[in-house]
């Protein structure tokens, strides 16, 4: 029976094309002069290559990390091209003078970016390899004051805002992989919602990579300001290549007094094949600044690509009464390797936060969650609650939990508890009594096992994730 | 040369002397270990002091003992004798058959009465084969102790014989400065049974680096009481390994209420199926004290069942440390496997840090770990002065309680009755 529960889960890749485009991408490999073609090819101001360069030359002193739970190959961080963009003569003035390639690849995806097809109310920033081809919507939240575009746009446009939040989060020296993300990266999306505004529309930004040498460095920036609030929703694919691909993302929210972020993800880069060959390394750092009072940050991912995943989104709570909350599922199948988890940093008085850890492994990968829990002396009333439940599928997969509890103020409360499970030959009799098929009773059992963390997503969000699950599920019971 | 590469030049001279000084103790013991000796000398050679920068360390900080050249043990004089004897007579525990006590890593034969199960290395001179070879020795601190112990309790509890009577164990560390390395084997051959209590009593600012290997053979049934009061001066670092074979049962209860800075890394081998574990852990502690628990399960075969509670007090500026590991590969089906650590904070600066590790690849498992941390919770104290208990009163009950669970279990009365004593004394 379980060699039919592995089969279930091993699903083919259905994003793994390759769209034909003509390609303007620099010469590979890291240098000074590299970052300097980078910074120049975007005409940024003075102070963004300053930025640029000083991250670079701590890069340089710093050690990639090894305390991760995860097995890879050295990255030769000379063999990747920094900056690979589809070729367009001049700036376009709408969405219909991109390349029709391009507009077909995210109708592929499931994202009709051309005007006419715009039907659900869902804003989206559309990034392909290092460059955001074109964001919707755009003038109709403008008209609320929200400003929504690409990060290179909003260096241009909003220069004040960017240099006051950019890295205020996570500075570029946090760590060897932010650092190389804060000298090379390349385009993202930036949001910024003002005082006491709703933002009446979901907003989203879509990553494709799509150059087989080229590694994505993006980097997103949410600025809530006091009163505001918003829902962001962030999605991967890439295709299947051979090679390993490095995606070194940051991304940095800032919630201000009163303020409510809601960020979800649904990650499914290319995983590699069922041998681990090829695959995305996601080595990302997100990050969210609950500065002002009363400010709310709510994570959520599905975690389903990727070769190698290592990310802790996490809650710097430092307003009183503010809350962090975490929700993930993270599959892992084959020779997938994930090492994630979250950080939550008590600073101010009365905060408060949440983790809900969903783990499932099969195959032979190795799922690892990892998380801190942090009270520091000065938070009173500090309020965590953990939740971590591993699934494990065959009995070659890995699951580990590390949690990291750190005390330091004793009106503090904190619980953590974990727990393993497998889906058992009598849940599935069970099913198979009431005329079930197996593999709708494996479907039912994960989404059951997931429905915590599915039920914070975002209506178009959820209906995705359980595409995605279903896919990695369908028609393979032998 | 920058400041981190002069503090590990600085840490590996330091372990260097603290190698030399074992060394020392060792050419002045009878013991003829030469090879066991060789090997762990060159393991030491090959590690550092271990600083804030290794994961295992992270949070206990031995940077403060740098600066304490702590020398070998001279031979006991009269002064130190008499001390010891006063010492041992608020030890007595009424139950047992005759007790086994070392004063500073040196057999004591004029305190000790010595049962038939217990042997002394320095007066038998047979190393038994079993000495130093549970895994896990290659950690420094078990090295050193192996290349510099001045003698060890041996105790082999016959076949298929069942001791009534518990074996006590008491090790001594009296003096400043001095680095004292107490050694003990407990061989349970197949199908015996004992209690095993294990003492650590000590005065004056001295590091006590002690290691126990217990190996349980086949249905062999093993208690262990450890307890660890040394004086709040001293440094205690201390290593149980336990190696437990097919149907097996083991059950530790580890007290920890004494020293500046403790450590006590209790590691459990399983060899064989069907295997019991059971982990209890009390530490209560004040002051500036940090006392620090590191525990490892690691089971290799199916049927093992494993079950941990670890609670911690902290008061005053005290810290806490607790890091569970429980490994569960491929060919350990059918485990069931709990854990739960809980902490209670009792002051503003009281500190802890915790992590229940859980590792697993078999999939037809239970396991399951948990962890708390919390100050007394307002209602039980409301609940208690509602019924015309004052609040100061309230509270030491509730830490009274809290700590009981871990005592009232104590399988030999008179131990649990001076735990009971002592657990009263402190919640006042």
């Amino acid at each position: 029976m379980s060699t039919s529960v592995q089969s279930v889960v091993s699903q083919p890749y259905k994003y793994g094309f390759v769209t034909d485009v003509e390609s303007d991408v620099i010469p590979r490999g890291l240098s000074e002069d590299i970052i300097r073609l980078i910074s120049q090819k975007k005409n940024e101001p003075e102070f963004m290559l300053e930025f640029r360069l000083k991250a670079y030359r701590q890069w340089l002193k710093m050690a990639e990390p090894t305390w991760p739970n995860v097995n890879y190959e050295p990255i030769n961080y000379q063999d990747i091209i920094y900056y690979s963009a589809p070729k367009q003569s001049e700036k376009l003035k709408s969405l219909d003078e991109v390349d029709p390639e391009i507009l077909a690849t995210f109708e592929k995806l499931g994202l009709p970016l051309s005007e006419q097809k715009r039907l659900s109310n869902v804003a989206v920033d559309a990034v392909f390899d290092s460059v955001s081809i074109g964001t919707t919507f755009k003038e109709e939240l403008a008209e609320h004051g929200i400003i929504f575009c690409s990060i290179s746009e909003a260096v241009q446009e909003h220069p004040e805002l960017i240099q006051k939040y950019l890295g205020s989060v996570v500075p570029s020296a946090d760590n060897y992989f932010t650092a190389l993300n804060a000298a090379v990266f390349s385009d993202g999306s930036f949001v910024y919602i003002p005082e006491n505004t709703q933002c009446p529309m979901d907003l989203s930004t879509y990553f494709r990579i799509n150059n087989g040498d080229s590694g994505q460095f993006e980097r997103t920036l949410v600025v809530a300001d006091k009163g505001s609030s918003v829902t962001y929703l962030e999605g991967c694919t890439a295709p299947m290549y051979d090679s390993n691909q490095l995606h070194a993302a940051v991304v940095e929210l800032v919630a201000l007094d009163d303020a409510k972020i809601n960020y979800s993800t649904v990650q499914n880069w290319f995983a590699g094949d069922k041998d681990g060959k090829g695959g995305i390394y996601n080595f990302v750092t997100k990050r969210g600044l609950c500065s002002g009072k009363n400010s709310k940050i709510s994570w959520t991912q599905v975690e389903t690509g990727s070769a190698i995943t290592w990310k802790y989104p996490s809650c710097v709570l430092v307003g009183d009464n503010s809350v962090g909350e975490f929700y993930s599922v993270a599959l892992t199948n084959n020779m997938q390797q994930a090492d994630t988890g979250t950080k939550m940093i008590h600073v101010g008085k009365n905060t408060r936060s949440t983790i809900i850890s969903k783990g499932i492994s099969a195959g032979n990968s190795k799922n690892s969650y990892r998380g801190l829990v942090k009270v520091n002396p000065k938070a009173e009333n500090a309020r965590n609650y953990s939740q971590c439940d591993s699934m494990l599928i065959g009995d070659t997969s890995n699951a580990n939990t590390y949690p990291y509890i750190q005390v330091q103020n004793n009106t503090g409360q904190v619980e953590h508890e974990a727990s393993t499970s497998k889906i058992g030959e009598d849940q599935l009799f069970y099913f198979a009594q009431r005329g079930i098929s197996p593999e709708d009773a494996i479907s039912m059992l994960i989404s059951g096992f997931c429905r915590d963390v599915f039920n914070k997503l975002p209506m178009e969000f959820a209906a995705e994730a359980d595409k995605l699950l279903a896919l990695k599920l369908e028609n393979s019971v032998g | 040369m920058s400041a981190t590469s002069t503090a590990v030049v600085q840490r590996d001279r330091y372990l260097a002397d603290l190698l030399n000084q074992a060394t020392l103790a060792a050419e002045g013991s009878s013991l003829s270990l030469a090879s066991l000796r060789a090997t762990a000398r060159a393991l030491v050679q090959e590690r550092t002091f271990p600083s804030n920068r290794d994961e295992e360390w992270r949070f206990t900080d031995l940077s403060s003992m740098l600066a304490v050249p702590f020398q070998a043990a001279p031979t006991m004089d009269g002064a130190t004798l008499a001390q010891a004897t006063d010492l041992l007579q608020t030890l007595t525990l009424g139950e047992a058959s005759g007790r086994v006590v070392f004063v500073n890593g040196t057999y004591a034969q004029d305190l000790s009465t010595l049962p038939p199960a217990v042997q002394v290395l320095s007066q038998t001179g047979t190393l038994p084969d079993e000495l130093g070879q549970i895994q896990g020795g290659n950690e420094v601190f078990t090295a050193l102790n192996t290349a510099g112990f001045t003698d060890a309790a041996i105790v082999r509890i016959g076949k298929n014989s069942v001791l009534e009577q518990p074996l006590q164990l008491i090790y001594l560390t009296m003096g400043h400065q001095l680095l004292v390395q107490p050694r003990c084997l407990v061989i349970a051959e197949s199908g015996s049974a004992a209690t095993l209590v294990e003492e650590f009593h000590g005065v004056g600012a001295s590091f006590t680096n002690s290691v126990s290997e217990i190996w349980v053979h086949d249905n062999a049934e093993i208690t262990h009481l450890r307890l660890q009061q040394e004086s709040t001066e001293a440094v205690h670092i201390g290593k149980t390994a336990i190696s437990q074979a097919r149907d097996s049962r083991y059950r530790n209860t580890t007290l920890n209420f004494g020293a500046s800075i403790s450590r006590h890394n209790i590691e459990v081998y399983q060899t064989g199926t069907q295997t019991e574990t059971t982990l209890n852990g009390l530490t209560a502690i004040g002051d500036k004290q940090l006392a620090d628990t590191h525990s490892l399960v690691a089971l290799n075969h199916p049927h093992g069942v494993a079950n941990q509670l670890q609670k911690n007090i902290m008061d005053d500026r005290s810290h806490g440390v607790f890091n569970g590991k429980v490994y569960v590969p491929q060919q350990a089906q059918l485990t069931n496997a709990s854990q739960l650590n809980r902490n209670l904070l009792l002051s503003p600066k009281s500190r802890v840090d915790t992590k229940p590790e859980l590792d697993i690849v078999a999939d037809d498992v239970k396991c399951a770990h948990g962890a708390t941390v919390s100050q007394l919770a307002p209602d039980e104290l409301f609940y208690l002065q509602s019924r015309g208990i004052n609040r100061d009163q309230a509270q030491r009950l509730l830490i009274y309680a809290f700590a009981m669970e871990m005592i009232e279990p104590l399988s030999v009365a008179s131990l649990r009755e001076r735990m009971t004593q002592y657990i009263q004394q402190w919640t006042v």
